[in-house]
């Protein structure tokens, strides 16, 4: 019983921060059609800075602020500053083919995830860190029982709770949510109504720039910190938006649960290397089970 | 006034639009007829800034349109309904409502409520439906809904891309009789778009027949009507 509550307490803790980097990827390939490679690199970076800081004796919280504005202006910079420009119509003879649309941008990301990679081994010479928690990973305790959850899993949990609540108020309820729910469904519908669509992608990209950031000051303080650790955190995620359905933001927040369940109880009930195997095992189940993902829709319309 | 001249839009090798020169008087309903192809949309997408015109102009009251982004065109007044009932079927009715006004909200929230209301009261079936998906609507529902979003941008110049077709000709005689009400009640301007001629030109006050992306006649709606010989050498009826 304990194992399971274990399991299941350090699941939901990891699935959470799963979900984040899964909704990040949701938020781009909905809004510019590009699964961004180079996301966990953003994330990385950003946390290094946070560590920087954290060094240099600021406090953890405005560390995690600044670094959270970091990466929704890094997720900025990389559609302003590359994804826009090699996807506008002035390149369209190469983007003539629907092959070369499709692949560009991901090399582009790849090409990103290297540069940012490169950098922090000159900033911070690859070194592999600690990152702290503001709340010691120990087990709660009442009396002299420990609990099977620790002050960390409980903290992530509400973190990620409180984001999730703040992005579905976001989405539903304010013009600007709406603007970038259009765009990402029908961009030509949404210029005709006076929108920049333009703008509102790289408003997507800021938001999935902002929620992997946080992905990474969550999860190093579990991991560690180097410019390699979070290259696994995008594969998970990518899975968990996959087994969501790519399109719908409440099943990418679905598909990192689940994954985070199912890694969790594969790592207490069999062996942490058998994880790998679980993940790819599950991703081909949902693919044949429900090829557009749980709350995906079933046409894939993106034009 | 809505001032075309020499308009030119190609794709790859192919002029949709090859020389296209008219006017539309504010206030008034043009209709443009003419066959599958031959460049209707075009000319109605170039207008509103989705295509890019190679050469020529189009000039709304003093301001040359050519140049401008869709966004910018759009919030100068110039509203496109586009072809095939363009809703968001994924957005509920009252969200495609609200997403035509979206860019009005800062500058004219009051007008812009009242604009809401007015779409409303135009076409209540999408009041009691405001809640549902667009994409529960019945063709006809959706052009009243494509619509009212264009509609609430308060245009002063309304394209019209076929709002008629696919629709029964009860529904669509309809629609095209609200949009010649609101025209007259409020002064809009509007372009229609129609391949099938008879309804789109009895509400029309000037006719432009389109073929092969050049204007073939410019006549007042009724010599249109009349002249069965044009209808029968570019429409084939
Ligand atoms: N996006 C496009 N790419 C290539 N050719 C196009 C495109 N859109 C329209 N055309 C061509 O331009 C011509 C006019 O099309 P269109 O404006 O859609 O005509 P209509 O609306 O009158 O039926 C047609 O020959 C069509 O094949
Ligand atoms: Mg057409």
């Amino acid at each position: 019983m304990t194992s399971f509550l274990t399991a299941f307490f350090s699941g939901t803790a990891q699935g959470a921060i799963y979900a984040l980097v899964s909704l990040g990827l949701v938020l781009v390939w909905r809004g510019a059609g590009i699964v961004n490679f180079a996301q966990m690199g953003q994330a990385m970076f950003t946390t290094y800075i946070a560590s920087q800081l954290i060094q240099h004796s600021y406090s953890y919280w405005s560390a995690f602020v600044i670094a959270l504005i970091s990466g929704a202006a890094l997720g900025a910079l990389v559609d302003l500053g590359l994804m826009r420009p090699l996807t506008s119509r002035k390149n369209s003879q190469l983007l003539n083919s629907q092959s070369m649309r499709t692949t560009i941008p991901v090399i582009a990301s790849l090409g990103i995830l290297g540069v940012l990679k490169a950098l922090a081994g000159i900033f911070w010479a690859g070194e592999e860190r600690g990152f702290p928690s503001p709340v010691a990973p120990n087990a709660i305790k009442i009396g002299s029982t420990n609990l099977a959850i620790t002050g960390f899993d409980l903290f992530v949990i509400g973190v990620v709770f409180l984001t999730l609540v703040l992005t579905t108020i976001f989405f539903t309820k304010t013009g600007m949510g709406l603007a970038m729910r259009a765009s990402a469904l029908n961009p030509e519908v949404t210029r005709l109504s006076g929108i920049k669509v333009g703008s509102v992608r790289t408003l997507g990209w800021a938001i999935s720039g902002t929620a992997s950031s946080l992905a990474g000051l969550l999860v190093t303080p579990r991991t560690n910190l180097s410019p390699n650790t979070l290259d696994l955190l995008l594969i998970v995620g990518f899975t968990a938006a996959v087994v969501g359905g790519l399109t719908s933001l409440a099943g990418s927040v679905l598909g990192g649960f689940i994954l985070g369940y199912v890694i969790s109880f594969v790592n207490v009930y069999s062996a942490p290397e058998n994880v790998f195997i679980a993940i790819l095992i599950f991703l081909l189940l949902a693919l044949f089970i429900r090829p557009q993902g749980i709350l995906g829709s079933k046409e894939v319309r993106r034009v | 006034m809505l001032a075309i001249s020499n308009l030119v839009t190609e794709f790859a090798s192919v002029k949709a639009l090859n020389g296209v020169s008219f006017q539309a008087k504010p206030g008034l309903i043009t209709t443009v007829i003419g066959a599958n192809g031959a460049g209707k949309s075009t000319l109605l997408r170039t207008i509103s800034g989705l295509e890019r015109a190679s050469s020529g102009s189009i000039k709304w009251f003093d301001q040359e349109l050519t140049h401008k982004s869709v966004e910018s065109i759009v919030r100068s007044g110039i509203a496109q309904v586009p072809e095939g009932h363009a809703v968001i079927s994924q957005l509920s009715v009252g969200e495609n409502i609200e997403l035509g006004g979206l860019f009005r909200k800062r500058i004219a929230r009051g007008d812009l409520a009242i604009a809401t209301k007015e779409v409303y009261e135009l076409f209540p079936i999408l009041y009691e439906r405001r809640n549902e998906a667009a994409g529960s609507l019945s063709g006809g529902e959706r052009q009243m809904l494509a619509i009212s979003r264009a509609l609430v941008s308060r245009p002063k110049l309304l394209l019209l891309d076929e709002p008629s077709l696919g629709l029964a000709p009860l529904i669509s005689a309809q629609i095209i009789s609200i949009v010649n009400d609101l025209c007259r009640a409020t002064g809009l301007t509007v372009l229609l778009v129609e391949q099938n001629a008879n309804t789109a030109l009895a509400v029309a006050d000037h006719g432009i027949l389109l073929a092969l992306g050049k204007v073939v006649a410019d006549l007042p709606a009724k010599e249109m009507i009349a002249d069965s010989s044009l209808r029968a050498a570019y429409l084939g009826y």
